[in-house]
């Protein structure tokens, strides 16, 4: 019996938006044991359907790993011009597990803007014309209006509408780490969304809350884990230059995605201004607080309103503007679409074509050596690659053991990853 | 051929197959209560990450399925605060009332559970619940509530941040115990041993006497005895120091209306326009008004605490027919806890202007209490100045502290610590940890 066969509905959901149709069939056991799942399994699918983008999760999302909470999603990136692994964290990952898909392919290109709805094993695809142009945020409370879900939602900004290549994917209207061009993908895909109903369930390892548990007793005591919250991490990347965007006298609150101990964004809010923001974007953040210093935070605002990528934006503000200006300029970019292809915001730690790969929206974090693989693995075990960047004395075995505790097991699982990074990153 | 059913053949209802368990209550739960178990919420540490909802619904349901969790926790997108529901285990929990199938019930260990086999998932809990901790699992359309996993919660232990903490409740609450011990030594040493010192007081050349009574004495006599008015500043300068303490832990008409509110659980209510707590000083100008055209202290005939310590010891208490008029403002007790103390006491009222100068106050940090909270602080406070609303808004409740009896109810009862005793400098602005 395969390990795999709890942590898994074993269902891989096929859209074609051009009919439109979407059947659920059963996942081929062995292709998953070979695979792992996370971006393999996405990859394989890929490359088995064509021109589609490929949602998928890990065998372990939504499980009692630490920060099992990834949802991946894989599609041939415009603005890399290869394909590209995005990821997705808050509740998305076990969100579109517990709505009983663990794979979803979207294919085709719908004749109305449409909206995939997930729950219960079923995919649907509903008319979604009334949602067009409308602000990220306003997506999502109409969302939650319609369909009242306890999972989560990816939704298209206008940007993403007026065909937007930097536009970026909005995850409960907070943004993302997508800055491959996923959200023009989908535009052109006609695809405003997908919402996970998230009310199902998976019994995962009997074992797990007590590894879990035991796992985070381990690293309780590294200085990662310790110091917290969105500056925290801006502070690995480039010294904390850029933590000096958010001003003292605002209210700050550490915010953690689904199952994790080591929180790495901060809600920000400012009560008399009626101003909040939930800061998860790392790279976007600091490239804005490059090009605008201390108007960083009006501006992200402005960006996730429209669905842009924060870096996308950064690079193509003009210099030495007031904060109205740049918000004018903002608000320009969304009536002067600008299709041409203008290289990504790229780290100079991690080599580019790396970066590229997992989307260019994960953080350069030390060391940077293992940076490809530590990333990768996370990727297909469906781990936040941020997480697991930050605590390197947890290996790939700690997180295997959740899957199985038997040794054969073990190294046949251990095989099948090792492959498995292997071909992800040969791409 | 048998015979149709009639309809008293059939009269049998759910009281006969499954009767309320109906709350008997001894001497002992008077003054040691029942324990009260809860699990305790701390917004500030809580980071939304949800593992106490996957770690409740393995429980449930045997998977993690977080929709089926009995804990749900919620985020305040504007405000950046998490919120958990979760099932606060009521002393008269409303979901036990709602159920129409009797399904749910409170446990001798303060528990409220739901037995399944007799729940029709009808929701009526969820209704009736003002936190809405009854939670309908939206997959399986079955209620789930939390039933603290028998005394040892899996949320608590397994929760990263120690966001969730439980209680079994305290024991023995030993500010409610002292308070009691001292209202009782208090009425002894004033009613039965000390006769009369309430009124007036003189050992050698020390002199203490009722503030009301000295006002209304200054106004008979017209004239100002400087040794009379001293003597009347111990109360005044306890005030200043420590609020209406006398009220709350002193006062034997106090512990008389405490002890009648112990019998009289149901209140009637005022109505609207009585419940001026300006009545008061009403009464004082009145009494003060009385003596000056009267020519003698014309309240003191009928305060009941004067009438109480006046009384000459146990032989007389029977025979004084000024005793009436205890039971008789004791029985305003129906109509409100304190009602005496809130809306028509003189002494209380010159206590309360005093209290203007007081060097300490109450504070209840609203960021420290959970929102959707219990409001336990405002239930316990007798005489009602505790805003509750206040507190769902997560607002520190402004507390006058002129109508503060200093019983501190709030303080022993707060299962979060948030209430407390601060000096009146230091600032706690509203929603800021005390």
């Amino acid at each position: 019996m395969s390990p795999l066969k709890h942590f898994y509905n074993m269902q891989l959901g096929i859209i074609d938006l051009s009919l439109p149709s979407a059947v659920t069939i059963p996942l081929n056991p062995e292709q998953v044991l070979k695979r792992i799942g996370g971006i393999a399994m996405n990859r394989e699918l890929l490359h088995e359907h064509g021109d589609a983008i490929v949602f998928g999760t890990g065998p372990l999302t939504g499980s009692f790993a630490p920060a099992s909470s990834l949802l991946t999603a894989t599609f041939a990136s415009p603005i890399f011009t290869h394909v590209c692994h995005v990821p997705f964290m808050l509740r998305t990952g076990p969100a579109m597990k517990f709505s009983g898909i663990d794979f979803l392919v979207v294919k085709g290109t719908a004749t109305e803007l449409s909206i995939i709805y997930v729950n219960r094993g079923n995919v649907h695809v509903r008319p979604a014309t009334h949602l067009r142009s409308v602000p990220a945020q306003d997506i999502m409370n109409a969302l939650k209006k319609e369909f009242r879900p306890s999972g989560a939602a990816l939704v298209t900004g206008p940007a993403a509408d007026h065909g937007i290549l930097y536009a970026s994917v909005s995850v409960e209207g907070h943004g993302s780490l997508d800055k491959a061009g996923l959200a023009s993908v989908m535009a052109a895909k006609n695809l405003k969304g997908i919402v996970f109903g998230g009310t199902g369930g998976l019994p995962f390892g009997r074992d797990n809350p007590g590894q879990g548990k035991e796992l985070i007793q381990r690293i309780s005591a590294d200085r990662n884990f310790i110091h917290r919250g969105f500056a925290a991490l801006l502070k690995l990347m480039d010294g904390g230059k850029a933590a000096g965007i958010i001003p003292g006298k605002a209210k700050k609150k550490d915010m953690a995605c689904y199952n994790c101990p080591a929180p790495c964004m901060t809600h920000v809010s400012f009560p008399r201004q009626d101003f909040s923001l939930l800061l998860l974007d790392h790279m976007g953040v600091t490239a804005l607080a490059k090009k605008t210093g201390a108007h960083a935070l009006p501006l992200l605002r402005r960006c996730l309103q429209f669905g842009l990528d924060p870096a996308g934006v950064a690079r193509r503000l003009p210099d030495g503007k007031t904060e109205a200006e740049w918000l004018f300029a903002i608000e320009k970019m969304l009536t002067e679409a600008e299709r041409n292809q203008i290289a990504a915001e790229q780290s100079a730690d991690v080599p580019v074509k790396n970066h590229a790969l997992f989307g260019g929206g994960i953080a350069p974090i030390p060391p940077l050596d293992t940076w490809h693989t530590r990333v990768g693995l996370a990727m297909i075990l469906g781990v936040c690659p941020l997480f697991f960047l930050r605590f390197p004395t947890i290996s790939e075995t700690d997180l295997l053991r959740f899957i199985s505790q038997d040794e054969a097991a073990l190294t046949k699982l251990q095989e099948s990853l090792t492959a498995s990074i292997r071909s992800v990153i040969s791409d | 051929m048998r015979e149709p059913l009639t309809k008293q053949d059939i009269s049998f209802g759910l009281d006969d197959l499954r009767p309320r368990v109906k709350e008997k209550k001894t001497l002992r739960d008077y003054f040691m209560p029942p324990r009260h178990p809860s699990i305790l919420f701390d917004p500030d540490k809580c980071t939304g990450c949800g593992t106490c909802e996957m770690i409740c619904s393995t429980r449930n349901t045997k998977m993690v399925a977080p929709s089926a969790a009995s804990v749900k926790v919620i985020t305040d997108e504007r405000q950046g605060k998490n919120f958990a529901i979760l099932c606060q285990h009521c002393r008269k929990p409303l979901c036990v009332e709602a159920c129409p199938t009797r399904a749910i019930t409170k446990g001798n260990d303060g528990i409220v559970r739901i037995e399944k086999l007799f729940c029709t998932d009808c929701g009526l809990c969820t209704l009736a619940c003002p936190a809405a901790a009854p939670i309908k699992d939206p997959g399986s359309e079955e209620i789930h509530k939390c039933d603290l996993c028998e005394g040892e919660p899996l949320c608590v232990r397994y929760c990263p941040e120690s966001a969730l903490t439980f209680t079994r409740g305290k024991f023995f609450r030993w500010i409610k115990g002292l308070r009691w011990a001292v209202q009782l030594i208090s009425f002894l040493l004033l009613v039965v041993v000390f006769i009369g010192t309430f009124c007036y007081f003189k050992a050698g050349e020390v002199t203490l006497s009722c503030p009301t009574g000295t006002l209304q004495n200054i106004a008979s006599s017209g004239t100002i005895i400087l040794v009379g008015a001293s003597s009347a500043l111990a109360l005044l300068i306890l005030t200043i120091l420590a609020g209406r303490l006398f009220c709350g832990w002193v006062c034997p008409f106090g512990f008389v209306l405490d002890l009648v509110d112990k019998i009289t659980p149901k209140k009637l209510g005022w109505p609207a326009f009585l419940k001026s707590r300006m009545t008061k000083y009403g009464v004082l100008a009145g009494a003060v008004g009385g003596s000056y055209a009267l020519g003698f202290q014309a309240f003191c005939t009928i305060c009941p605490i004067g009438t109480l310590c006046r009384s000459y010891g146990v032989q007389s208490f029977f025979r004084s027919a000024e005793l009436a008029i205890v039971p008789a403002l004791a029985g305003l007790e129906i109509a409100q806890r304190r009602s005496w103390c809130r809306y028509f006491c003189p002494v209380g009222a010159v206590l309360g202007l005093t209290a203007i100068l007081r060097l300490i106050k109450i504070v209840i940090g609203a960021k420290k209490c959970k929102k959707f909270s219990c409001i336990q602080c405002a239930e316990v406070c007798p005489v009602g100045i505790i805003e509750g609303d206040e507190l769902r808004e997560g607002i520190s409740p402004n507390i006058p502290m002129t109508e503060c009896i200093m019983c501190m109810r709030c303080i022993d009862r707060c299962p979060y610590g948030a209430a407390k005793i601060r000096f009146r400098w230091q600032k706690v602005t509203p929603g800021e940890v005390t």
